[in-house]
């Protein structure tokens, strides 16, 4: 542990260093302070947006739209990944729809349901649970199909049925290739929040980062860029740390 | 030729839901053209050269910005993989940034670069440049240490080591890195047209949902589905041809 935390120091103070050449950079009219204020200065608004409480209200309309659309992407993905690995009748039935929806960009569809959902929370927990849904189905998919024929057949022969042997054989046996799925998703899933706050010009930190360059309060925006930066690099701890839980029977053999 | 599944019906029966729907006034709303007139405008437009036009300003764009994070990332990659100091200095920043969703940088890169063209491919590279570096990273360690002290003891120069026995071995790993971002920056391009200036089939496609043109909407959701199959589709033929020798050793992983 104490190794682990001696081998950031190089790189902290790599960063340290970065931020004290920018603030010098800043201050001797190298860089325009129009476009690059100082770190101090934009420190200085995080700590008025934290003490004043403005920070919550749009961080959590924006972690509201991630968690809400990665859980039901990741519901939808993993219930058709599994219904597609193990039925091949469901995989028949869905595989060219599957094929045909996939490589559509999933941020060209933010306009047309715009459309149709309007502006509100609906369109854009949608956006995210469409561009989340894939990556975890064709993972689940590919997990589902990977399972062991010993750990079936052994299943089977203790008389478990269908829903049993889905819920304590196959899925347990194919959960590295859904959480593998559910992370690329996670990266998206902020993509897609962002960037349908910023197209319905309301919301949480997506619309906040746009709305400020454009009414130039140039700190105001890196203040909330940071923060926007801090949500995902949390985002992904967490989810590293669930993973490595739910996967801790993985490497202990 | 392979009997006609299941899925196939219903993808057509999906499409003629649509026709039948939008016709019969079954879901009656300027914003839900029939089909059949989507298609007859997205025919108008590829003749008429307007969509071909904007198709290949996106992808110009694309490329240029997915060549010059692919650049980055391999020289980044490689020095990671290849020096312990390196990856210890300068990791912690990579890690930093990494997981800030693209389009949250546009609106700093617009105070920077502007609108055109400089902007939108500085965020393709910026998203091409992430995958690409760790999975160049990765391929360095995994390729055999063996493979390399080999040809040093050979005494090829380090010059020609890099070119003729580092490159390639690690090829695979750096194409898989490749691929995810190929698919990331069509996204990330898009997103950036969507969201600044007046270029390209992004910014086409908000255009005409706010113009309330719903067939050419739907148009240019068709174009930018048809995109990112045709770019997959060609780099897995790019990669058989490159790396065939790869998948025949069986080594993938």
């Amino acid at each position: 542990m104490a190794r682990r935390l001696l081998s950031l120091v190089p790189g902290l103070a790599f960063i340290a260093l970065l931020l004290a050449g920018l603030e010098w950079a800043v201050d001797a009219g190298l860089v325009r302070r129009a476009l690059m204020p100082p770190p101090s200065a934009i420190w200085a608004v995080l700590q008025d947006l934290g003490t004043s409480g403005e920070v919550l209200g749009p961080l959590f309309a924006t972690l509201r739209l991630v968690f809400i659309g990665f859980a039901l992407g990741s519901a939808v993905g993993i219930a058709l990944g599994t219904a597609m690995g193990w039925w091949s009748a469901a995989f028949r039935l869905l595989e060219p729809l599957v094929e045909m929806m996939r490589p559509i960009p999933k941020a060209a569809l933010v306009p047309p349901l715009m459309l149709f959902l309007g502006l509100g929370d609906t369109m854009k927990i949608t956006s995210v649970a469409l561009a989340v849904t894939f990556p975890v189905l064709v993972n689940t998919l590919q997990g589902v199909r990977g399972v062991d024929r010993v750990l079936l057949d052994s299943a089977r022969t203790h008389g478990w049925g269908t829903g049993r042997t889905l819920r304590h054989v196959v899925l347990p046996a194919s959960l590295p290739f859904i959480l593998a799925g559910m992370r690329t998703s996670l990266g998206l899933a902020l993509i897609l929040a962002v960037l349908a706050e910023m197209l319905t010009g309301q919301g949480g930190l997506g619309f906040l980062i746009l709305d400020m360059q454009r009414s130039f309060l140039i700190r105001q925006m890196y203040a909330w860029l940071v923060i926007l930066a801090l949500v995902g690099l949390a985002l992904n701890a967490l989810f590293g740390w669930a993973e490595s839980r739910a996967l801790h029977w993985q490497q202990r053999n | 030729m392979r009997r006609v599944s299941s899925g196939v019906w219903l993808v057509l029966a999906l499409l003629l839901l649509w026709e039948v729907s939008a016709r019969t006034g079954l879901v009656d709303s300027p914003n839900w053209p029939p089909l059949t007139r989507v298609i007859a405008v997205l025919g108008r437009d590829i003749v008429s050269g307007e969509l071909p036009l904007l198709v290949g300003s996106t992808l110009a764009r694309m490329f240029t910005g997915l060549a010059a994070g692919t650049v980055a990332g391999v020289s980044f990659g490689l020095l990671f993989g290849a020096s312990r100091l390196a990856r210890l200095v300068l990791g912690p920043t990579v890690e930093l940034l990494r997981p800030i969703p693209i389009p949250a940088v546009i609106p700093p890169l617009v105070l920077f670069l502007g609108l055109d063209n400089g902007m939108k491919i500085t965020v393709g590279a910026v998203t091409a440049f992430f995958p690409v570096l760790t999975n160049t990273a990765q391929g360095l360690r995994a390729v055999e240490a063996d493979q390399i002290a080999m040809a040093r003891t050979f005494g090829v120069p380090a010059w020609r080591r890099l070119s003729r026995v580092t490159l390639p071995a690690i090829l695979p790993y750096v194409l898989a890195g490749l691929r995810v971002a190929l698919a990331l920056t069509l996204v990330t391009t898009v997103v950036a047209e969507m969201i600044a200036g007046e270029q390209g089939i992004g910014h086409y496609l908000v255009l005409m949902q706010f113009a309330g043109r719903a067939e050419e909407m739907y148009a240019a959701v068709l174009v930018l589905a048809f995109l990112g199959y045709a770019l997959n589709r060609g780099f897995v033929v790019m990669e058989r041809r490159l790396i065939g020798w790869f998948f025949a050793t069986g080594r993938e992983g």
